[in-house]
């Protein structure tokens, strides 16, 4: 696999990613459904494994740019699980409708497994680690594009939960915007 | 406080639009770590499950 090849794929990855934070975004703004403290807590899970993709954009592909994805993306399932298990018995309830049957962390928990594998097998090859081919230092359009993307998500994502919070921790079952009253 | 994780990943994009790898990692690891410490406070009940 070229460094180009590397470079694509993780920016369809990175597209991915900001996929999900835009459809977090807008079952929160569209339909109303406030996020959880632990919901909150898997979008930073997936701004903190997007940013090693962001990284191998910039900087080439890295061996440790994918662990910062693993990594990240490890901490978001955990926070995920923690939530499953929260709700696993029956008669004890659910955040949030479900989408195509699942609720939203089981879905989270289902990409942050997939972004693991992924990048196990991103890393199976190391020709994208050689650096026979001369990097540019501009991004192409697509790669601009997801970086772009992910960073103006990554900030509404922000922006939401300086909304929904204010300076604290936010309520276990938000039902408006503390910043507002 | 829950919107500083996404602050300090926010400026650790900002250090790799800037080309600053290491300024870039360094945020990200203050990040990992507010967001980990963060899920512990969150995460404190004990769930009443048999595994």
């Amino acid at each position: 696999m070229t460094g180009d090849l590397s470079r694509l794929l993780n920016a369809l990855g990175l597209v991915l990613v900001s996929a999900v934070l835009a459809l977090a975004l807008t079952d929160e703004l569209w339909f109303g459904d406030l996020p959880c403290p632990l919901c909150i807590l898997q979008r930073a899970a997936f701004a903190a494994a997007g940013l090693g993709l962001a990284l191998n954009l910039v900087f080439g592909p890295k061996p440790s740019h994918y662990a910062v994805t693993i990594l990240g993306a490890a901490a978001g399932a955990a926070i995920a699980m923690r939530q499953i298990v929260l709700h696993i018995v029956p008669s004890t309830g659910s955040y949030g409708d479900p989408i195509l049957g699942l609720h939203l962390y089981t879905w989270s928990f289902m990409i942050f497994a997939l972004m693991i594998i992924g990048c196990a097998v991103m890393l199976l090859d190391d020709r994208q680690f050689a650096r026979a081919e001369p990097i540019s230092t501009r991004l192409k359009s697509l790669p601009l594009l997801a970086l772009t993307l992910f960073t103006v998500l990554t900030l509404a994502a922000m922006v939401s939960t300086i909304a929904l919070c204010g300076a604290g921790l936010c309520p276990d079952s938000p039902e408006r915007y503390l910043l507002f009253e | 406080m829950m919107s500083l994780p996404f602050l300090l990943f926010a400026c650790g994009l900002g250090a790799a639009w800037l080309r600053q790898r290491a300024v870039a990692m360094g945020f990200w690891v203050a990040g990992m770590v507010v967001m980990l410490v963060l899920f512990r406070i969150h995460a404190s009940s004990v769930v009443n499950i048999a595994l």
